[in-house]
C-alpha cells in the first residue's frame, strides 16, 4: 500500500511538472506572438524622437501623427480601394468559376475529367511565386501583340494598350487563376457529396444543367463557398509577389505594395514605419477576430489532402 | 442508357461550357507560363518584343550549365533547403505537440491558444518581414531588452561595489572593480582608465549617488548589438525563426482538428494501461495520423517554397546575398538591373523541379513508413 501511495504521488508530481512545462512552452510561444504586435502598436503611437529614448515603455505623449504621415507617404488612400476591388472581385470570380467547374467534374460524366481535374490538383502544390517571371513575360508580351494587332487594324495610333499588364483586369485574372486549383478541388469534392437523385429529379422536370447549377447546386454549396471565400480573402488581401510584378502605376497598386515602401530606406522614421505596419495588419486582424471560426475551418479544409 | 443523342450533346455542351472558364484561366496562369519558362530558358531571348522584335532562337542548355557552376545558385538552394528543413522538422513537430497538449487538455483554454498561435499566419507577410527586421535590428526590441538586462545587472554591481567599500568612497580599488564589472568600453574611451575615471567620479557629491549610478551605467555597461546577424553563417537564423513562428499555428489547427476525430476511448484505454503521454503520441497518435502528417509535410514543403515575400521584405536577400533564396535570385535576375530572362526562367524551372522532387520524396517515405490511417 505504502509503495503504491508513493508511486502515485511521484506521478502526481511528474504530471504537475509536465503541466507546468506545457504551459510554459505554450505561453512562451504565445507571448512571442502577441508581444511583438503589441510593441508595434504601442510604438506607432509615440513620436519618433521619443522612440529613440523610450523603446519599450508606454508612450509618454500619445499621438496619431505617425498615422497621418504614414497614410500620406504610403498613398494608402489610392491603394485601399484597389485592395478591396481585387479582394472582392477575385474572391467572387474564384468561387463562381470553381463551383461551375466543380459541378461539371463531380456530376457530369466525361473522359476529360481525369486529366483536367488531375492537373488542377497538381496545381495546388505548384509554387505560383516560382512562375513570377514567365507570368510577367506572358502579360507584357500579350499586351504588345494586342497593341500591334490593333495598330494594324488602325484602331489605335502609336500608343500601347494595357489589357493584362498594368491593368486591373490582368491582376484580377491572375488572382482568379492562382486561386483556382485549391478552390476547384474543394468544390468538386463537396459537390460530389450532393445526392445524384436531386439532380436526376431536376433533369426529369426538364431543367438544363445551368438551371440545375443555379437552383440546386449553388444553394447547397454555400458552406464550401463560404469556406473557400474566407480563405481567399485573407490570401488576396495580403498578396504581394504577383501584384508587385503585374503593376507599376501607383493607382493600380494594393496595400502590401504601399507598406513595402516603409522597409529599408524609410528606416530612420520609426514612428511612421510602425504606423504603416499597423495599417497593414489591422484589416486582417479585425477580419480574423470576426471570422476566426470560419478561417480555422478553412485552414483545415484546405489542407485535407495534398 | 436510353438517352437520346441530343441529350448527350446537351450534356457534353454543358460540361465544356462549365469547365472552360476554369481551364482557360488555369492555362493562363499555370500551364502557359511553364511552357514560356521552358522555351525562354533554352533560348537567348534578351527582352523586348518576343514576336516581331529582335530575333532570338533556341540555344540549348547553356543556362542550366551556367547555373550548375554558379556559387550563388547553390547558396540560394542551400537557404531554400534550410527553410524546408525548419518547416518540416520544426513546424510539424511543434504543431503536433501543441495540438496534443490541447487535445489531451494538458493545457486548458485550447481555443484561446489556437486563436493566438494562428494569428501570425493571417497578417501580411510583408508586414511580418519588416516588423521582425526592426525587432532584430540594433534599434529594435531584442537589442533593447538585452541591453536593459545588462544595464540592470551592471547597476546592481555598482551598488554592491560601493556598499562593500563601505559607502560613497572613490578609491583606486573601487574604480578598478567598476571597470572590471563593465564592458570593454572603459579601455576604449580612457587612455588611463583608473586615473581618469577616478577624476571623473570625484566630481560627484555623495548625495548624487543615483545620478552617478545612472551615468556609470550609460558609460560602462556592456552593450549588445545584433550586428552578428549580418555574418554569413547566422544571417539565415532570424528568417528561419520567423518561418517557424509564422506557420506553427497552422499545423496546430490541422493536427488538432484531425486528432479530435480519433475515438478518445483508445487514448483513455492506453492511459489506463499505463502508457505515458510520450508513448501515446509516438505509438498511437502518429500511426493514426500518418496520412495527415504526410499531407501536412507536402503542404509544408510546397509552402516553404513560397517564402519569397518574407525574405524580400525582411532582408531582400542581403547582406551580400547570404540570405538569398532561389525565388529572390530569380527575381533579381529578371527585374533588377539588366534583365537576364533565360537565366531567370531556368531558375523558375529549377524551383518547380525542386518542389516536385521533394514532394515525390515525401510520397516515397509515406509508402514505406505510413499507410496506416
Amino acid at each position: 500500500m505504502a509503495v503504491k501511495a508513493t508511486e502515485s504521488s511521484v506521478s502526481r508530481v511528474a504530471s504537475v511538472f509536465g503541466k507546468f512545462m506545457a504551459y510554459l512552452v505554450m505561453g512562451t510561444f504565445a507571448l512571442m506572438t502577441v508581444y511583438p504586435i503589441f510593441w508595434l502598436i504601442l510604438n506607432s503611437l509615440k513620436p519618433t524622437p521619443e522612440y529613440r529614448v523610450n523603446r519599450i515603455g508606454l508612450p509618454r505623449t500619445w499621438t496619431l501623427v505617425n498615422y497621418i504621415g504614414a497614410w500620406k507617404i504610403g498613398e494608402f488612400n489610392k491603394l485601399i480601394g484597389n485592395s478591396f476591388f481585387y479582394t472582392i472581385g477575385a474572391s467572387i470570380g474564384i468561387i463562381l468559376v470553381a463551383t461551375l467547374a466543380g459541378f461539371a467534374f463531380a456530376k457530369i460524366k466525361s473522359k476529360a475529367t481525369g486529366p483536367i481535374y488531375g492537373s488542377f490538383v497538381i496545381g495546388i502544390l505548384l509554387s505560383i511565386q516560382s512562375l513570377m517571371v514567365p507570368i510577367f513575360l506572358e502579360v507584357s508580351q500579350l499586351d504588345r501583340i494586342i497593341s500591334d494587332l490593333m495598330r494594324l487594324i488602325g484602331i489605335i495610333g502609336q500608343q500601347n494598350v494595357n489589357v493584362f499588364y498594368n491593368s486591373r483586369l490582368g491582376v484580377l485574372l491572375i488572382y482568379i487563376g492562382a486561386g483556382l486549383p485549391i478552390a476547384v478541388y474543394l468544390c468538386t469534392e463537396y459537390i460530389r457529396g450532393i445526392p445524384d437523385s436531386l439532380i436526376e429529379a431536376a433533369r426529369l422536370d426538364g431543367a438544363g444543367y445551368f438551371e440545375i447549377f443555379r437552383r440546386v447546386i449553388l444553394p447547397m454549396a454555400v458552406p464550401i463557398a463560404m469556406t473557400v471565400t474566407i480563405l481567399n480573402i485573407t490570401k488576396i488581401w495580403n498578396e504581394f509577389a504577383l501584384i508587385n510584378i503585374l503593376v507599376s502605376k501607383t493607382e493600380l497598386k494594393s496595400m502590401p505594395l504601399g507598406i513595402y515602401r516603409f522597409s529599408g530606406t524609410m528606416a530612420s522614421d520609426y514612428g511612421k514605419q510602425f504606423a504603416a505596419l499597423v495599417i497593414g495588419m489591422a484589416p486582417m486582424l479585425i477580419f480574423y477576430i470576426i471570422f476566426r471560426k470560419q478561417i480555422t475551418k478553412g485552414v483545415f479544409a484546405g489542407a485535407v489532402k495534398g | 442508357m436510353s438517352q437520346r443523342p441530343w441529350k448527350v450533346v446537351e450534356e457534353r455542351r454543358a460540361y465544356w461550357s462549365m469547365v472552360c472558364p476554369a481551364v482557360i484561366l488555369y492555362v493562363f496562369v499555370f500551364a502557359f507560363p511553364i511552357i514560356i519558362s521552358i522555351v525562354i530558358s533554352l533560348s537567348n531571348y534578351a527582352g523586348g518584343k518576343m514576336f516581331g522584335g529582335e530575333a532570338w532562337w533556341i540555344t540549348g542548355f547553356q543556362q542550366y550549365i551556367k547555373l550548375a557552376r554558379d556559387p550563388y545558385f547553390w547558396l540560394a538552394l542551400k537557404n531554400n533547403v534550410y527553410i524546408v528543413l525548419i518547416s518540416v522538422f520544426g513546424q510539424l513537430p511543434l504543431g503536433l505537440i501543441f495540438a496534443y497538449l490541447i487535445y489531451r487538455r494538458i493545457v486548458r483554454f485550447g481555443e484561446f491558444w489556437q486563436g493566438i498561435l494562428y494569428m501570425p499566419a493571417i497578417i501580411s507577410v510583408i508586414v511580418i518581414g519588416i516588423m521582425w527586421n526592426i525587432i532584430f535590428s540594433p534599434y529594435g526590441l531584442i537589442a533593447e531588452l538585452v541591453n536593459r538586462s545588462y544595464a540592470a545587472a551592471f547597476s546592481r554591481q555598482v551598488e554592491r561595489i560601493f556598499s562593500e567599500a563601505g559607502g560613497f568612497q572613490i578609491t583606486d580599488e573601487v574604480v578598478k572593480r567598476l571597470i572590471a564589472a563593465g564592458g570593454p568600453t572603459a579601455t576604449h574611451i580612457f587612455a588611463d582608465p583608473v586615473a581618469e575615471l577616478k577624476a571623473l567620479l570625484s566630481h560627484y557629491s555623495p548625495d548624487q549617488f543615483a545620478v552617478l549610478k545612472q551615468d556609470l551605467v550609460n558609460l560602462l555597461a556592456r552593450k549588445w548589438s545584433p550586428a552578428f546577424l549580418a555574418k554569413r553563417d547566422v544571417a539565415m537564423l532570424p528568417i528561419l525563426f520567423v518561418v517557424l513562428w509564422m506557420w506553427t499555428g497552422m499545423y496546430l489547427i490541422l493536427f488538432l482538428a484531425n486528432m479530435q476525430r480519433i475515438d478518445s476511448g483508445i487514448v483513455e484505454a492506453a492511459r489506463i494501461d499505463g502508457a505515458s503521454e510520450g508513448q501515446i503520441i509516438w505509438r498511437i497518435m502518429l500511426p493514426m495520423l500518418s496520412g495527415v502528417v504526410v499531407n501536412a509535410a507536402i503542404l509544408c514543403i510546397a509552402g516553404s517554397l513560397n517564402s519569397f515575400e518574407l525574405v524580400f521584405a525582411m532582408t531582400g536577400g542581403g547582406p551580400a546575398r547570404v540570405t538569398q533564396l532561389l525565388s529572390i535570385y530569380m527575381y533579381d535576375r529578371a527585374f533588377m538591373g539588366a534583365p537576364d530572362y533565360p537565366l531567370a526562367n531556368a531558375i523558375a524551372l529549377a524551383i518547380v523541379i525542386f518542389s516536385l522532387i521533394l514532394i515525390m520524396l515525401t510520397k516515397v517515405v509515406e509508402r514505406r513508413y505510413g499507410g496506416r490511417e
